[in-house]
Order: C-alpha cells, then structure tokens, then sequence
C-alpha cells in the first residue's frame, strides 16, 4: 500500500467519527499544553536568573585571590609573572591584575573613600562605558573611569544621614592617597615618612560605566585606572615601597615588586570557565566565578523544571491512555471492516501501520494544537504576571521579565513527543487489529 | 490434459468445543478446473462454509492438503496467505460487506490499493468493471444509498477488479430477493464463461445451486454426491480432454445407509 492512501485512509477514519476523534485530541492538546506551559515557567524562570547573573557581573570572569596565610610562603603570590602564566592556559583570553588602593576622596564639604584599583586593557575590553573613554595604556597622566554607583556616597563630615552623589563628569574631585606603612620606610631613608598633610591630587576622568545610579553590580563600586600608568603614578608617591602597604620580605623589607591580592582571568565561553577555574585552583589559588553560582543556582531550577515538566507529564499519560482507549473501541467496532480488508489481500502490516497512523495523527493534531495554545497561555502568563510582582523574586534583576518563554527547540520536541506517545499508545491497539482474524469478517451475524 | 487448478485431497476440519471433538470435515478430496462455476451445496452446518473458508485460507485444516495454482496454501503463514489472496483470490460475501465511509468506486478499487496501485489507475480499472457489471452510473453513491443487488455487483467488481483466477462466494445471493438474485447469478455465471474464471460458490440452496457447472453435494462433512449440469461446455471439455469428469472422492450418503446398498453412491458418481 501507498504511504499516501495509508495515510488518507487513516485520515478518513478520524473524520468518520469526529466527536470521539476531536475529545481524544483534546486530551493531547491539554496534556502537550501543560507539559509545555510548565516547562516554558522552568526555562522562563532559568534565563531570567541567566540574565540577572549577566546583569550582576561578567560570567566568563573568574576573580583569582591571593589569601596570604602565610606571610614567607611566596610561591602563591599572584605576581605580574604568574599572572601571565594564567594567560597560556587553553581558553583564556585575557588577564588582569588588580592594584587597589583606598582613596579618600573630597568634594567640597563632602567626603567619600573608595578604591581605585589599576588593572589591564583587557579588564576594560570586558566594560561598557556610559560616557567617556577607555584610558589608554601607559599614557602620560593618571586618568580614571568612575563605576556608575563610586561616586554615590559622599558626606558632610557629622552627617551620615544625608549621602549626596557626585557627578565626577563635571565636579572636581580632590584625592588623598593613604600614607606609606611604616614597614618600608624604617629602611629606607628617601621613604616619606613625615606627618605633614598628605598631598592631594585631582585626577583626570575618562569615563563613566553604564548603569544607573542605584543599579549595583560587581563592577559599581570602584574606579579603574590603567595599571601601567597607575603603578608609575603610585611609584611617585610611595618610591620604592611601589604601593602604600606593601608585602614584606623574611627581613621585614618591602618587596621590590608587584604582589596583587586579587587578579583577574577572563575566558572565551561560558561552558569553559568551570575548567578554567579548576587549573587555577590546581596551582593553588583561590578562585570565584559567577558561574559557580549560577551553576548551582541553574541545578536547583533543574529540579524545579522536572518537577514541573513531570506534573505536565502526568496529564500528557492521561491523554495517552485516552489514545489507547479509542483506538480500542475503534478497532472493536471495525473488526468486521479489518477482516474484509484482510480477506481482500490487505497486507497485515498495512493494517497495522493504518491504525499506528491513526493514532499518530491524534498525537500530531493534539501536539500541534497543545503547541498553539501554549504558547497563547504563555503570552498570557507574561502580559498578567510578567511584569509584575514576579520581579520581587529576582532582586537583582533587570533584563527581560518574560516569566514563560517556549524556546523553538520546545515547540518541536512538544509536537514530536506528542507523535511518539500518540504511535506508542496506537501500538498495542494495532497489533491486536493485524491480528484479528479475517474469518470474523464473512460470519453472518 | 488439462490440469486442475485448485486439487483437495482429504480435507479435514476438527473443532475442539470443550473437551469433544467435531468433525466440520471430514476427508473431502476433489479437483477444480480452470474455468469451472463449482457449488458447494449442504445445510448450515454440513461443513460447505468451512471447506470454502480454508479454500481461501481463512481457516486452517486439521489434516490434510490444498493445492492451489501449484501453491500449497495449508502450508502458508497468514502473512503468505493475505499476499496470496491478494494476487489470485477474489471474494464476494453474503452480506456485501463494502466499507460504508467510501463510495462505491472507492470500494471497487480498495484491493488494487492495497497492492499499491495509485489512484488514478486504479479508479480506471475498477470503472471499467463497473460498467461490464452495468454499474457505472453508481460510482458515487455510497454504499447505503444503494439496494442490496447493486451493492452485491459493487461487491462482485470488488473481486473482479484485481482480476484473480480463482474468485470465492460465499451464498453472494443469501440477501437478495429472488428477482435480483438471478440476476446476480446471471452476471456471475456470464463472467465465468466469457473471462475464463474459476467460481467456487457456497450455498445451502439447490435451485441457486443448479445454476453451476458442477455441484458438490456436502453432508455432514462429506461430499455426497456430484451433479453435473448437462449443458456445460466446460465439463465436456474437460471429459473430452481429460477422458474423465474431474475428480471427486464421493462418500456413501449417511441418509441412505441401511435403507439401500452402498452401490446407490457408486451410481451417482458415474452419472
């Protein structure tokens, strides 16, 4: 037989009786529409958290620290040369130390301290900037780029109570860079060691980042400036000590060369930042990610997804087994019509294909149906829920606020799952109609 | 000589109802030529329904052998035997048995979509049959729109359209009134004659049955006797050629046993 007139056939079947057809399908339809509504609630709710973790700070960033438990173990300082060591590991596509020093800051009245902290062209490739530009490497004079929330707190001296922002675009900052430990300068004659007021520098801008005013995030908090030119800016002030509390030898001398407590390692994708971050570790340091948390985070909304893809799942059974109960009474009512086929020369597998047809159009109209209707429960869900209080459960969020999204890959898999459990529940069915005998047929009852 | 087409040699059907046996058939052994109108005539029960339905390979025998067009079909699965039907058999049932959800020229057609004809051949094919049987202005109708004698000739073209040797009724006039009932027989026995097809007929009716070439009188499981029409030119040709009637293993009639000698059987079969 011809897939053509087996299928019209099957097709004609359904027609014959419509109101038994259109009720099987209505079951499929709701059991596809809950499997896919609940999992697009699974996937909806899982980008959101992807998005709000993008928001939050970069996911292919891994922040390498340096905890100096011992203070004559140098073998995991996080010095200039081992961080360009971090750079040859595979999938690693940038690297940044990160030279913090804590600044006191005055504008006016107003007193605020952050930190401006010099790291690589590479850490400023990975920032968007509101206005202004990225500084250039090693250039002439100190310039900073501001976080969008740096620059939020400044005081009046006794009054905490009343922050006020400062626009480090237009207002002029004064900054006083905290004075030389002690530690170096006993040893050295030419250390700045005298008690008069510290100098205050005013410091070029370059550039804000993105973001509002009030919208924290990993990045907000700080001032960049390029690390070449901060280190000649910071060696002017505290000469050979190089940074105002540096590390100490055995001797209790300063060390003669960088020694960062934090570093940065930024990598190509995201899938590979958990490798990454495990070679780091093997070599001893100490390593944080977003996409830690992210992953463990994602592994609970994995629970959730089947959870709820299960609850789906029950109606989808449900629907299954309506499938199976009408293509039993289909086939009862039509052993005569199967016998006369068989009688006829109506190959067995034919028949047997003809009904697995049957019920496979059930799924595939179900299926496509549940699809349709899905995803206008979806746009539903997210026009009433969407926009509102669903927020609350993302703090930090921001991005799109679709609480259901039905991703194509889910569209399909519903409508080929929906053919599948419609074949598999028309199986038993069918084999019993190939089997029937073609005698019952010509009995004159 | 001529050969037979269809050859049965001591045919058996036994039912097991319980734990007792029941003979439907018991040893029937004859030949069917190429070209024969056959009647299996007997009572409901004599076993004439039985014999047909393992001639078409609906029912196994318990013993026995089927030769049919050199192809032994008491040794094929169900799967050779639908293959089988579908290349060599047609069949007309007693109660027409067209699928209702299609017309009257679909229901011609099925069989040859079920050998994968496509559609438009097919509907040519079984057209054509339609108009030799002079139902080709009911292509359309359905089945329930139609009177028991044009749905038995749909059924009739039904099992022409393949163009079997060998086609199978099984009593094709059981519903007909007497008036459409010759008719039926009439196209019937036109179609043997005029296509050079083989008809074997189940019928409990002698007056339907004498319509045959040849008839095989079934009781109790056993052929009892054979009449032969005298105006066949088929069993005269198959006597000139063959220098015999065809074959047919008569039992002695169980209803005259006792009553008169066993050569009454051996008489009838000389006839």
């Amino acid at each position: 037989m011809r897939i053509f007139d087996l299928v019209s056939l099957a097709g004609s079947n359904l027609l014959r009786r419509k109101t038994r057809s259109i009720l099987t399908i209505l079951g499929v339809i709701i059991g596809t529409a809950s499997i896919v509504v609940m999992l697009s609630l699974g996937l909806g709710m899982s980008r959101m958290l992807l998005e709000s973790y993008q928001n939050y700070g970069s996911l292919t960033m891994i922040n390498v620290v340096n905890w100096s438990w011992t203070e004559n173990d140098s073998s995991h300082e996080l010095t200039d040369e081992c961080i360009s060591n971090f750079s040859v590991i595979p999938h690693v596509i940038g690297t940044s130390p990160a030279l913090s020093v804590n600044v006191t800051a005055n504008c006016g009245a107003y007193t605020s301290n952050y930190e401006i902290v010099g790291v690589s062209q590479d850490y400023f490739s990975q920032l968007t900037l509101k206005s202004g530009e990225i500084p250039k490497p090693d250039q002439g004079t100190l310039s900073l780029v501001y976080g969008n929330t740096a620059t939020g707190n400044f005081y009046k001296k006794n009054d905490w109570a009343n922050p006020r922002s400062v626009d480090p675009e237009t207002e002029t900052i004064f900054y006083q860079f905290p004075d030389a430990s002690n530690i170096g300068s006993i040893d050295s004659p030419e250390g700045n060691t005298s008690t008069s007021p510290a100098k205050k520098y005013i410091l070029q801008t370059s550039g804000v980042l993105a973001g509002e005013k009030d919208a924290y995030s990993e990045t907000s908090m700080r001032c960049y400036a390029d690390i070449d030119t901060f280190k000649r800016f910071l060696k002017k002030i505290y000469k050979k000590n190089l940074v105002p509390n540096p590390k100490t030898n055995k001797k209790g001398k300063a060390l003669r060369y960088y020694v960062y407590d934090s570093a940065y390692v930024f990598v190509d994708s995201m899938e590979n930042v958990t490798d990454v971050q495990k070679i780091i570790s093997d070599q001893g340091f100490t390593c944080y990610s977003n996409m830690e948390w992210l992953k463990q985070a994602q592994q609970t909304m994995g629970v959730v997804q089947m959870v709820l893809g299960g609850i789906g799942a029950v109606s989808l059974l449900v629907a299954a087994i309506g499938i199976m109960n009408t293509m039993m009474m289909s086939i009862y009512e039509r052993t005569r019509e199967i016998g006369v086929m068989k009688v006829l020369g109506c190959d067995m597998g034919d028949i047997r294909n003809m009904f697995l047809c049957e019920s496979a159009m059930i799924g595939f109209l179900g299926g496509t149906t549940g699809v349709l209707l899905s995803y206008g429960i979806s746009g539903f869900i997210n026009m009433f829920l969407g926009g509102g209080e669903s927020m609350g459960l993302f703090y930090f969020g921001g991005g799109s606020n679709a609480i259901s999204y039905i991703p194509h890959w889910l569209a399909a898999f519903a409508i080929l799952f929906a053919v599948v459990v419609g074949s598999l529940s028309g199986y038993v069915p069918s084999v019993r109609a190939m089997k029937l005998s073609a005698l019952t047929a010509i009995r004159n009852d | 000589m001529l050969s037979p087409i269809i050859s049965v040699k001591k045919l058996c059907k036994i039912y097991h109802i319980g734990n007792n046996k029941v003979y439907a058939l018991c040893g029937v052994s004859f030949d069917i030529y190429e070209g024969e109108f056959v009647a299996i005539v007997g009572t409901s029960g004599s076993g004439k329904s039985t014999c047909l339905n393992m001639l078409a390979g609906l029912e196994k025998p318990s013993s026995g052998s089927i030769n049919i067009a050199g192809k032994r079909i008491d040794r094929m699965n169900e799967r050779q035997l639908v293959a089988f039907r579908r290349m060599h058999i047609g069949f007309i049932f007693q109660s027409y048995n067209l699928l209702n959800s299609m017309n009257a020229l679909e229901n011609v057609a099925m069989p040859l979509m079920f050998r994968g004809v496509p559609y438009k051949k097919r509907t040519q094919k079984a057209m054509k049959y339609m108009r030799m049987i002079g139902i080709g202005d009911q292509a359309d109708h359905m089945p329930n729109q139609m009177s028991g004698g044009q749905q038995q000739r749909v059924g009739i073209a039904r099992a022409l359209v393949i163009d079997p040797k060998i086609i199978f009724a099984d009593e094709p006039t059981g519903n007909l009134d007497s008036h459409t009932t010759e008719e039926v027989l009439q196209i019937m026995r036109e179609i043997v004659r005029s296509q050079k097809k083989t008809l074997v007929m189940v019928t409990h009716d002698p007056v339907i049955a004498a319509w045959a070439d040849r008839q095989l009188k079934v009781v109790d499981g056993r052929v009892i006797e054979v009449i032969y029409n005298p105006d066949s030119e088929i069993e005269k040709r198959i006597f000139s050629e063959n220098g015999s009637m065809p074959f047919c293993d008569v039992a002695p009639n169980p209803t005259l046993i006792g009553e008169e000698n066993e050569s009454v059987p051996k008489k009838e079969r000389k006839k």
